[in-house]
């Protein structure tokens, strides 16, 4: 069940008023209705996965209780290798099996010699199972580095690992935010509720307006790269920023809007990236779960900064690396990963990586600065530049669309493959990104306006928007649920 | 609790209806859904627009394809009024929605732009959309009075949808389009437009689903191509014979009457009945499937301009090679 689908506009309503109406007394009882609505959510999607979710939660479950009363070190690193064994085992199965036989399969053969592709298999990629994994590993990591005592509570800790709003895409929580507020009893609050359904509309909003306008034109570019000129290829991997951007935060506002309407706080996944001065600053505000849950569990253990510059160099990489391809079994994450361990390591190492953690671009300002406007403009290229290769098919691919961009350099007037106008998609996303710079300060409302008309206005138009843009023809998938 | 949570969904109530005005005044005020004529049957028991209607046809869900449409007295888009005689030249297109012409301005359909080439000649275009053969020749027996008066005669033809009933019936489902509740639901522009643009697909279809549901259901065994051959080609037979049937009884001019088809999507065996029994037709599949350009709209497989065009060419071309119709001073 997506959260873009009419499927989730029935059972939303009926299982937040269910909730409200029935399971207020016991948070026992909350909890069981929410784990029974989370695995009637996923189970929608294809029951047989569930076993996985349950293996997974009834592994870390116990794990974690054994983590916590093993007297010594080695005991305690013994449980924590079976989680951690289970889990990636889990997702390398699922995820990177046929990858690792692909690429052996073709390392062999630049050798030269040729083994058939039998042992690749047809395997299903469970939804949500990078997000799910990541989560319950956290679980047990943070007993093993006595960040967190075990929860005895079955029935919250199976919650905390299915909460149906972030199951499939997160946020990646960590259990000392979310088990803490799923083991404590939710009460129904007005204001949280009303902000929740606020974070749903402006994530539908960017799921319909911005990125699956956006997709046919995006798709329809790189399936024919090379038949295009460098101003259309730039066009189509620029719209494939705005692509990602909208569907990945539209989904995380839509997942943060309906755990508030359970009375559960997610953390932030996105702080509107697109004004980010500099690469260090895009990945404090670019898929927030991921990169905390990176350097808490991989660049801090492996010693963070507070190592030589060189050491730090290489942790660097590595989470960069081990970021592209927790994104996909393919090279092309792998590369991207790279990019981006290239791009982020000089400004680690001219000091600045930190510098604008605690501020947004045109802080106490109505307008950026000059300055302000190039740093924004190059690190959107930059970034830009990087998801030829996150949204090419093959590494092979990618670097030819590059190749195409510069041996072709020449301007084109593009036409939609559809035959639609094409300034209606530039008007949009200009309204789109001065409204995003005016909301800049707080990801979390998107309509704050003191003016009750003004809002109503904003409303308005938001839905409007949807109308305008609303195409059921196109597949209206979540880009993320691939991850 | 109980008082929050009633607040907070007599707010959001308060909110969706003041929502969907405003998106009713914006959908009226920026004219983003199709205007509908109303239909009627007349004393003849043909079925067509109630006359002199004005309004707009619109495509899209950003007035992608945005035209004028005007109903003249006889019930047909047209810009001009239909009065044949037997001193001027005068030619009908009769068809469906493709002649009915409501994806482009009146004032440019596929009859003005064959009297822009063929001036000496009045084009009358008798086009609604749904007629099929058997509306078509009603339609001409009806009014037989003004269409012995007319020099020639084009009928468009879809072999695969205007040929299923033998005869004649007033197709009740169409007209009970004019129901109070659908006139009713019509006036929501914001409904009309919210439908047009498949936004409302989901939910029925979702009722659909829940209906069938309750419904027993039916083994449907894979079809062999055998079988589909041997359907299709009673499906054939059924519609040859319904030809015949309806000129049997309506009868057919076939020195003033010239069907207009897509032969590409035409069956052999009609096409050889046509030849074998001299009825005339234009083929206008070589020019279409010639064209660079697309024929068809955007959202909608209707012509577009361009293929209005191209049938206006095919149509004029015709015309020039009938004597009857050819100038004096030629």
């Amino acid at each position: 069940m997506a959260f873009n689908s009419l499927d989730f506009f029935i059972f939303l309503p009926i299982v937040f008023l269910a909730y409200w109406l029935f399971f207020t007394k016991k948070t026992n009882h909350q909890n069981t209705f929410i784990l029974v609505a989370s695995y009637f959510f996923y189970g929608l999607w294809d029951w047989r996965f569930l076993f996985l979710i349950i293996a997974s939660t009834v592994v870390d479950y116990f794990v974690g209780q054994y983590i916590y009363t093993s007297d010594t070190t080695k005991e305690k690193k013994k449980w924590l290798w079976i989680s951690i064994i289970f889990n990636i085992g889990l997702l390398g199965f699922f995820k990177y099996y046929n990858f690792f036989i692909d690429s052996w399969i073709d390392f062999i053969s630049l050798t030269g010699y040729e083994i058939g592709n039998s042992w690749t298999l047809q395997i299903i990629l469970p939804v949500g199972i990078s997000f799910y994994t990541f989560q319950t590993m956290s679980y047990s990591l943070d007993i093993y580095y006595k960040r967190l005592t075990p929860t005895k509570d079955f029935i919250s800790f199976a919650t905390f690992v299915s909460f149906f709003p972030q199951l499939v895409a997160g946020p990646i929580e960590r259990a000392s935010n979310l088990l803490s507020q799923i083991s404590a009893k939710k009460v129904f609050n007005y204001a949280q509720c009303t902000a929740g359904v606020k974070l749903i509309v402006w994530g539908l909003f960017k799921k319909v307006v911005i990125a699956d306008s956006i997709a046919p034109i995006v798709d329809d570019i790189f399936a024919n790269y090379s038949e295009y000129p460098a101003s259309t290829l730039i066009l189509g991997v620029s719209l494939f920023s705005f692509q990602v951007y909208g569907d990945f935060s539209g989904y995380s506002d839509i997942a943060i809007g309906t755990a508030k309407l359970f009375g559960i706080e997610l953390m932030s996944n996105f702080k509107f990236p697109n004004f980010s001065r500099n690469v260090a600053e895009y990945w404090q505000r670019w898929h927030i779960s991921l990169s905390t849950w990176f350097r808490h569990y991989v660049y801090i253990p492996l010693g963070g900064s507070r190592v030589s510059k060189l050491k730090s160099v290489r942790n660097i990489i590595i989470i960069f690396l081990v970021s592209g391809f927790w994104h996909g079994a393919n090279w092309t994450f792998i590369a991207w990963g790279a990019i981006h361990a290239a791009l982020y390591i000089p400004v680690f190492l001219m000091g600045r990586n930190r510098i604008y953690m605690n501020t947004t671009v045109a802080e106490n300002k109505w307008f950026p600065s000059i300055t302000e406007i190039l740093q924004i403009l190059c690190t959107f290229s930059l970034i830009t530049f990087s998801r030829i290769f996150f949204r090419s098919e093959s590494i092979t691919d990618a670097f030819g669309f590059i190749k195409q961009i510069c041996s072709n350099f020449r301007f084109e007037t593009y036409e939609h493959p559809l035959g639609y106008r094409m300034i209606d998609y530039f008007i949009l996303l200009t309204i789109f990104t001065i409204y995003e710079f005016r909301i800049r300060r707080d990801e979390r409302s998107p309509f704050k306006f003191k003016s009750r008309v003004t809002r109503f206005i904003v409303y308005t138009i938001v839905i409007l928007g949807m109308l305008l843009f609303f195409d059921d023809n196109i597949d209206r998938s979540f880009i993320y649920f691939q991850f | 609790m109980i008082h929050d949570m009633k607040k907070l969904i007599l707010k959001n109530i308060l909110y969706f209806f003041l929502i969907l005005l405003s998106l009713e005044v914006f959908v009226r005020v920026f004219h983003l859904s199709k205007d509908t004529p109303t239909r009627f049957l007349d004393n003849n028991k043909v079925e067509k627009w109630a006359p002199n209607q004005n309004g707009f046809s619109v495509t899209g869900n950003r007035r992608q394809n945005f035209s004028e449409y005007h109903i003249n007295k006889s019930g047909f888009n047209s810009y001009r009024d239909f009065t044949p005689t037997k001193d001027k030249k005068e030619v009908a297109l009769v068809g469906d929605s493709f002649i009915e012409g409501f994806h482009q301005n009146y004032y440019n359909s596929i009859g003005k732009k064959i009297e822009n080439v063929l001036p000496e000649i009045e084009v009358y275009e008798y086009g609604y959309a749904g007629y099929d053969f058997a509306d078509q020749l009603h339609l001409i027996h009806a009014y037989k009075n003004q269409f012995d008066l007319i020099d020639h005669v084009i009928l468009g033809i879809k072999f695969s949808n205007d040929l299923t009933r033998p005869e004649y019936k007033v197709i009740t489902e169409r007209l009970a389009l004019e129901s109070p509740l659908n006139k009713l639901l019509k006036k929501s522009k914001l409904l009309v437009y919210c439908k047009s643009i498949g936004i409302l697909d989901p939910p029925q279809k979702l009722v659909y689903k829940l209906t069938n549901l309750l419904k027993q259901k039916r083994e449907v065994n894979p079809i062999s191509n055998a079988e589909i051959q041997r359907i299709r080609q009673k499906k054939e037979k059924i519609y040859l014979e319904n030809f015949e049937s309806l000129i049997m009884k309506y009868g057919y001019d076939k020195k003033r009457y010239t069907l207009l088809l897509d032969a590409s999507t035409t069956s052999q065996i009609f096409l050889e009945y046509l030849e074998a029994n001299d009825y005339r037709y234009i083929d206008f599949s070589k020019q279409f499937e010639a064209s660079k350009r697309s024929t068809t709209l955007i959202y909608d497989r209707h012509w577009n301009n361009h293929g209005r065009e191209l049938i206006a060419d095919v149509i004029t071309n015709h015309l020039n090679q009938i004597d009857e119709l050819a100038s004096p001073l030629e």
